[in-house]
């Protein structure tokens, strides 16, 4: 009976609970403590046929080494929860790199990159026919003098009626351009670091699932909190067989790789949810690019006329 | 979250704490700065329309232009004032981007520049903090003497120029300078050697300098490369009298005398690689040519 109500609070309190950039050590002892009791007596609130999970005494995560220790801002901490219970379990706390995820949330950089996203694959097939190309037009339709009428030389003409369009649309236009490389790079930090202060970002272990059963992932998310949407992101582009069965079924849970990671993806799903893999991937490719000191090697991709 | 004790919030902590309390970051309430996007002014006559700038009647409105240039009729300005030399053959000038002995120093202490293996020009570029356009006329790196009293690093470098203070200075510290001339395509190949691998082409053999050049590099005050070694230690012997140290004897130190002692042939780009010869990266191979003219070619 005792246990049960330590249950419900520990449930409430940890969905309650948002990131907190400074956490007294004294409270990671006493959640931990916590958890452990429930984990000794719990069963999960899924379907019985699920196994109750049986863990190591928490907190299983405690530390990362962060790759360029940050000089000049607080270092940001972050839970590490589980996915193989609906209600959410805190397997730990790591530490964030501040460069990644608390950068200054650059609004226009952010929109930059949306508009990027959606412009440069897309072209236009919008046409309209120059006076050469509307049909017939080649004869003068009247002679230049005697009628009284004012002088012209072809009926497609374009100040006439039906004639050709001067400035229209050309098709096929391209709208092809390439933003620039630290614009991009920028983009992908300031939406980490806005996703994070918001508390649309979560860290789990892994993606791996009890059940490929679609509801598991709609109770999961509802009891968490999670927004309607909800990317998953994972190191490794091959997901496990579970997820990817169950977010199959909804078009709003997507699971994506760390090399598909953007800017756009980010903003259109609600919540955002990280692997500690993925953390560790997206840290290090970020911060490569930041500390790297041939940055003109990094643009020269889509540089058009490179010498 | 809001300050836990007096942690001062300012700047980015400020901008992340205001996003808490604001709606969700959403496609929908993302915009871009005030005239970030330029309108495309096409409006018919409204701006610049009737007669577009072009005026009434004559040439101007006709498009029918004179030459520029032309004062109808006069003499123009372009043939009345004579021409001064100052910009006279500017184009083949030949540029040497600096590199001050501070900075030197500097990638010595960070680690950047290998001092256990001689330094040469693919050395600084390997670095990428100095940028080299052979288009550009950019023949190489000139040695500037700023940082020249605090300089201590024992190197063997070869530059394309260096002032007699800073050869002073360097072989002070023990170590050994030369001045090296790299025609175009070489600088290409040295600037970035795998690139160059990558192409495929055979090591072109290093040409000669120009006219005006060869004077400078054949002087062994200025350590050229193409100077007589013995009249090269000579002058070393001199320049430590005249600045008032002592010569440090680099026999004294066996292990590091034969990297000191490394020099490139006239007609050689890369260390331990003579022109002619094929680099394959990908399956790790060295070719070299076997026909007689070729061989004799690039033994020239």
């Amino acid at each position: 009976m005792a246990t049960k109500i330590i249950n419900k609070t520990v449930t409430e309190f940890s969905l309650r609970i948002t990131r907190c950039f400074f956490v007294p050590s004294k409270a990671i002892q006493t959640n931990a403590a916590l958890f452990q009791e429930r984990s000794e007596t719990s069963i999960t609130n899924v379907a019985e046929q699920l196994l109750p999970t049986i863990r190591p005494p928490l907190p299983i995560i405690y530390s990362r080494k962060l790759a360029f220790p940050p000089k000049f801002k607080a270092v940001r901490q972050a839970w590490v929860s589980n996915m193989d219970t609906v209600e959410e379990e805190k397997l730990g706390l790591i530490d964030l790199h501040p460069e990644v995820f608390a950068e200054r949330p650059r609004v226009d950089i952010i929109h930059e990159n949306v508009r990027w996203q959606q412009l440069y694959r897309h072209v236009s097939y919008a046409n309209t026919k120059v006076k050469y190309e509307v049909r017939g037009g080649g004869r003068k339709p009247r002679p230049q003098k005697g009628s009284g009428r004012s002088r012209h030389g072809s009926i497609r003409s374009p100040i006439w009626r039906g004639g050709g369009i001067v400035h229209g649309p050309r098709s096929p236009t391209p709208y092809f351009y390439m933003l620039s490389f630290n614009a991009r790079l920028n983009g992908l930090r300031s939406t980490l670091s806005a996703k994070l202060a918001q508390d649309d970002l979560h860290i789990v272990d892994s993606l791996d699932i009890p059940t490929d059963d679609p509801s598991y992932l709609e109770k999961l998310v509802e009891e968490r909190g999670w927004g309607p949407a909800v990317l998953f992101v994972d190191d490794n582009d091959i997901m496990p067989l579970n997820i990817t069965a169950a977010s199959d079924v909804h078009g709003h849970y997507n699971l994506m790789p760390v090399y598909g990671l953007n800017v756009h993806s980010m903003l259109k799903h609600h919540t955002l949810v990280l692997t500690l893999a993925a953390v560790e991937r997206i840290e290090e490719r970020l911060l490569f690019h930041l500390n790297r000191n041939d940055a003109a090697e990094a643009g020269r991709k889509y540089k058009l006329d490179s010498l | 979250m809001a300050g836990v004790g007096n942690r001062v919030l300012a700047g980015t902590d400020r901008a992340l704490d205001l996003l808490r309390e604001l709606p969700r970051l959403s496609l929908s309430n993302i915009r871009s700065n005030p005239k970030a996007f330029k309108r495309n002014k096409r409006g018919r006559g409204q701006h610049g329309g009737k007669k577009h700038g072009a005026g009434n009647k004559g040439s101007g409105q006709r498009q029918n232009f004179m030459r520029l240039g032309y004062e109808t009729g006069n003499n123009p300005f372009y043939l009345r004032v004579p021409k001064e030399p100052y910009y006279k053959g500017h184009h083949i000038r030949r540029e040497y981007p600096p590199i001050s002995l501070m900075q030197l120093q500097t990638l010595i202490d960070t680690g950047r520049l290998d001092t256990s293996k001689p330094i040469d020009l693919t050395a600084l570029c390997n670095t990428k903090l100095f940028q080299l356009s052979p288009f550009e006329n950019q023949y190489g790196f000139q040695l500037t003497d700023e940082g020249l009293d605090n300089f201590k690093g024992r190197i063997n470098i070869e530059v394309q120029y260096a002032p007699e203070q800073v050869i002073a200075a360097i072989e002070k510290n023990g170590g050994v300078i030369t001045t090296a001339f790299y025609d175009a395509p070489s600088l290409i190949a040295m600037r970035d050697p795998m690139k160059f691998f990558a192409s495929g082409t055979p090591i072109p053999k290093r040409q000669m300098p120009p006219e005006n050049a060869v004077e400078y590099y054949t002087d062994p005050k200025n350590r050229g490369y193409l100077a007589d070694p013995d009249l090269v230690a000579l002058e070393r012997f001199k320049l430590a009298q005249k600045y008032g140290y002592e010569l440090p004897d680099l026999k004294k130190d066996p292990e590091l005398l034969p990297m000191m002692l490394e020099r490139k042939d006239p007609r050689q780009i890369f260390f331990g690689l003579n022109p002619g010869w094929l680099v394959n990266l990908k399956d790790k191979k060295i070719f070299e040519p076997e026909d007689e003219q070729l061989l004799e070619y690039y033994r020239s």
